[in-house]
């Protein structure tokens, strides 16, 4: 796995070294150039790449895992095409990877193997339809999450799931990841607000799963796709259900002398019957780089900070408000202040979602993980992930969605250090230890990707994975679609183990 | 091979994608090569690991238009305006772009009497109705203009080259504001004849350089300069890290948006009914996201105009960018278009624009534009 870290320079890691002279396979022109042939038939030329450039640029994403090797790069408009691109992979027998804004953090749209053709979704980024009478929205997956809130903004309604990279990535990837937010505390995750997709198969066949009733009969394929990663098909249409925005909105920052005081005032607000929209917990290092960024007033003297929203009637959100305050006080609370006005709750939040982007501020390379603990063990979880650090001689942060338990430790480095991206891997596997042992799961929100696979034994039994295997290869009977993700080795989906270590020279 | 590009200031970019959406290549193309992010693992890539320069990095590069809205956007202070300029200048010292023909298009800006000459020679031909549209030109080009005189020494107001040739109607607004707020006002003309910023742009920082110093040696010292053009005001404010020396940094921090000083030195401006407009703020680039002094705009505006409002778009670029809008007609066009539906969107009677390029480039869509200094001047002489 080591050879898969990404470092930012060249010189230095002998990782890095070593999987960059590993032997390039060459190209083989005639047989691309057929593939690209046939694909800007189908589409047009200048929507169909496969230059040098535009191939290295699409095999990374926002993860630190390298060595994708891209095929291909089809700029699809409409459906149609997509299904065009779909028959015309299978008939050359090439894997496909769906692509949105490329934000994601564990490797999803990576390519693995055989340059796989990489079907980019970012032109196809219409809102379709917005039906308030049922609370519907049909959108293209390559809309921008944040796009949809502000475009739905006047009809008072928005989209509940608020990744922290809401402003960049697109419903289609938070289909496919099953991503969360901030507000998905009191809203749910991405998988509560889809109501049906339009999917196109990896045999290319256009299929509607789910559907606009509140209780759809038939077999619910929506929920297994959602969340899939890309290798049960590619999305090409959602119907999103939309959220009432609410009329009062309290933002609350209350600053604690230890991180375990700010774990258990969350602990103790839900244990109280509150259910904030959002509790978010950011400790002292992040919040000093966030406040260098934003200006937003965020103490830098504190050990952590809790950032807690609640909304709905005016009436009820002051009795909220006022009991999270309580409650932060009896936990030792050092300070509690409410942000005064829509500017300082959005210069707030805005500190909250740069959080993992100003880190850079400190080193240039990070690894974000996203476990999921029970409440009730937060604080010695996050106690041992920061022994974890020692040990490991890294440097952690801390930035979490507290309210639903779910953990981002944040490993900073510089890969160009000797040595050190074995250290970063050796600690993200104790985190992983450390959270499964107390009860929680691989992953709260960024996916399996190619990040957490080997993890999954450890999750699941060999007859869970089995079943998820065959679930999949009902879709995808040779394993097309974004092969070499979530499912472990040794289950036919994931056996590209041949491909995946020889990437050949991308600039080929 | 080496783009010359500060190690640090490279890797500081995590590759988060944050600033994305505010890029406009990115948004009308949805291409990562036409990104922020993609420019930079481009530039990583040739200087790092010496991948060739294609002509599809080229492209990326050249494509850019330097507004900087990626700038504002990222969480990790990546210094992408530098990267680029020095990118730029890397290629064209090596003849890999800023080719012959742009080379010599930018020769006359430092000589304002052939740019004067030059509009001349312009608004007759444009009269035949023999300059193509899509070049952006002002519908009518000034044959002749008056001249600007100094009424005083406390600020200069600086004319530059393009500006002075097209917009002189500006600076003589400009003066009479700040006229009326009680201060003397010498324009510089001859003193200052360019600020370099397109020079800049074009990755011929060597220019800009000698102009920098030919302006410093020029302008008298501690006179605050004030600037009516965003673009012109950016590059000056950048002289102090263009040219490194305690002298360049001295003069940068005495360079202030027009609309910037104005917001606080305007007590003494007469207070005058607000002509009756609803006007919308479009912030140039190098206002919003390089000097980030926009906020001034609306504080100098609102006492002259009936309603103010904000477009919805967080001030993405209108694809002017300097020469950007004729280099790249296609894309500067199409980022244009996702402007002017904001603008429609916002429904104004006008739009108050602080620099020239952009309100050349929106007019030619129709836009009803006009400078901040334009309205304030109409509100308090009573006359457009
Ligand atoms: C700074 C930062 C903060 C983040 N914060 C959060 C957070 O708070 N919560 C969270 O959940 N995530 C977070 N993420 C991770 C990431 O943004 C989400 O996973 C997001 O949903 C990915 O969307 P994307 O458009 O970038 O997808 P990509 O990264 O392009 O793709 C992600 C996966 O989706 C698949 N995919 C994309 N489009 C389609 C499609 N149309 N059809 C089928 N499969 C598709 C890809 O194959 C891949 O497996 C963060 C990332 C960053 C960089
Ligand atoms: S430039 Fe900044 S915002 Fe953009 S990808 Fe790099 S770190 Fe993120
Ligand atoms: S300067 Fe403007 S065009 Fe260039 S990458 Fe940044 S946002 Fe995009």
């Amino acid at each position: 796995m080591a050879s898969f870290l990404k470092s930012a320079a060249s010189a230095g890691s002998a990782a890095y070294d070593s999987f960059r002279r590993l032997p390039g396979r060459k190209f083989e022109p005639a047989e691309t150039d057929q593939l690209v042939l046939d694909l800007q038939a189908a589409l047009t030329e200048d929507r169909v790449r496969n230059d040098s450039a535009q191939r290295a640029l699409m095999s990374h994403d926002a993860s630190v895992f390298d060595g994708g090797n891209a095929g291909p790069v089809c700029y699809p408009e409409t459906t149609d095409e997509v299904v065009a691109i779909m028959k015309i992979a299978e008939r050359h027998d090439r894997a496909v990877v769906p692509r949105g804004a490329g934000t994601g953090l564990a490797g999803g749209a990576i390519p693995l193997g055989d340059a796989p053709v990489v079907i980019a979704v970012t032109k196809m980024n219409r809102v379709l339809e917005i039906d308030e009478d049922n609370g519907i929205a049909w959108v293209e997956p390559g809309v921008i999450n944040l796009d949809l809130t502000n475009h739905l903004k006047p009809h008072g309604y928005h989209f509940a799931p608020d990744p922290s990279s809401q402003q960049v990535c697109t419903i289609g990837g938070n289909v496919a990841n099953n991503s969360g937010g901030p507000h998905c505390l009191a809203y749910g995750v991405t998988n509560a607000h889809i109501m049906a997709l339009e999917v196109v198969s990896p045999a290319g066949d256009v299929l509607q799963l789910g559907g606009l009733d509140p209780e759809p009969l038939g077999l619910d394929l929506r929920g297994v796709f959602v969340g899939s990663e890309g290798t049960l098909g590619v999305t090409t249409k959602v119907a999103v259900k939309l959220t009432r925005n609410r009329p009062g909105v309290r933002t609350l920052l209350l600053s604690f002398s230890s991180v375990r005081d700010a774990a258990n005032t969350v602990s103790g607000v839900i244990a109280a019957g509150v259910v904030p929209a959002a509790m978010e917990v950011m400790d002292a290092r992040i919040t000093e780089a966030v406040e260098n960024y934003v200006h937003a007033g965020y103490p830098t003297d504190a050990a952590a900070v809790l950032l807690a929203e609640v909304d709905g009637l005016e009436s009820g959100v002051d009795i909220d408000a006022d009991q999270i305050r309580a409650i932060g006080l009896a936990n030792n609370a050092t300070d509690v202040r409410l942000a005064a006005d829509d500017t300082e709750r959005a210069l707030l939040w805005k500190g909250r979602k740069t959080a993992f982007g100003a880190i850079a501020q400190i080193a240039p390379d990070y690894y974000l993980h996203d476990t999921v603990v029970p409440r009730s063990a937060l604080a010695d979880v996050l106690e041992e992930v920061y022994a974890i650090a020692d040990r490991n001689d890294l440097l952690i942060m801390n930035v979490f969605h507290a309210g639903d338990g779910n953990l981002h430790p944040l490993i900073i480095f510089d890969g160009r250090d000797p040595g050190v991206l074995d250290r970063v891997h050796q600690a993200g596997a104790e985190i992983i230890t450390a959270s499964l042992d107390a009860g929680g799961v691989l992953s709260g929100e960024h996916g399996i990707g190619v990040e957490k696979q080997k993890f999954m034994s450890r999750m699941f039994t060999d007859d869970d994975l089995d079943h998820q295997n065959r679930v999949r290869q009902a879709f995808d009977p040779v394993c097309r679609a974004n092969p070499g993700k979530v499912m472990p080795m040794g289950h036919s989906c994931a056996d590209i183990q041949q491909l995946r270590a020889v990437p050949r020279d991308v600039w080929g | 091979m080496t783009l010359g590009l500060d190690a640090d200031d490279l890797n500081s970019c995590v590759q988060c994608g944050l600033c994305l959406p505010h890029c406009p290549t990115f948004r009308v193309t949805g291409d990562e090569s036409m990104s922020p992010r993609g420019r930079i693992k481009l530039m990583r890539e040739v200087q790092d690991e010496g991948a060739p320069l294609t002509a599809e990095v080229l492209r990326s590069f050249e494509s850019c238009v330097q507004c900087r809205g990626c700038e504002p956007a990222c969480p990790s202070g990546v210094p992408y305006g530098h990267l680029m300029e020095q990118t730029r200048e890397t290629l064209a010292d090596q003849k890999k772009m800023a080719p012959g023909w742009q080379r010599l298009a930018l020769k006359p800006l430092k000589h304002p009497a052939a740019l004067q000459a030059g509009t001349k020679a312009l608004s007759i031909i444009q009269k035949t109705g023999l300059v193509p549209k899509r070049l952006g030109l002002p519908d009518d080009l000034p044959f002749r203009q008056e001249p600007l005189v100094a009424s005083g020494d406390d600020v200069y107001l600086f004319t530059g080259c393009v500006m002075d040739a097209f917009q002189r109607d500006v600076h003589q607004a400009g003066q009479r504001v700040i006229e009326a707020a009680g201060f003397g006002v010498t324009p510089t003309g001859d003193l200052a004849p360019c600020c370099g910023a397109l020079q800049a742009h074009a990755g011929l920082a060597g220019e800009t350089r000698s102009l920098a110093e030919h302006m410093m040696r020029s302008l008298a010292p501690d006179t605050p300069i004030l600037v009516d053009s965003a673009g012109c005001g950016a590059a000056m404010k950048d002289y102090g890290h263009l040219l490194g020396t305690d002298e360049a940094r001295a003069f940068s921090a005495r360079v202030f948006d027009i609309q910037e000083w104005l917001a606080d030195n305007m007590a003494d401006l007469p207070t005058v009914e607000p002509l009756d407009l609803r006007v919308a703020v479009q912030d140039p680039c190098h206002l919003r996201h390089v000097q980030r002094v926009h906020l001034a705009t609306r504080v100098v505006l609102a006492p002259y105009v009936r309603e103010l409002v904000e477009l919805d778009d967080e001030g993405l670029c209108c694809g002017a960018g300097g020469a950007y809008s004729v280099l790249e007609p296609e894309l500067a066009g199409q980022i244009r278009d996702r402007k002017v539906a904001s603008i429609d969107r916002a429904t104004p009677d006008l739009v108050a624009s602080a620099n020239p390029g952009c309100s050349m480039h929106l007019a030619g869509a129709g836009v009803p534009t006009i400078h901040p200094m334009e309205l304030i001047d109409w509100a308090l002489t009573g006359t457009r």
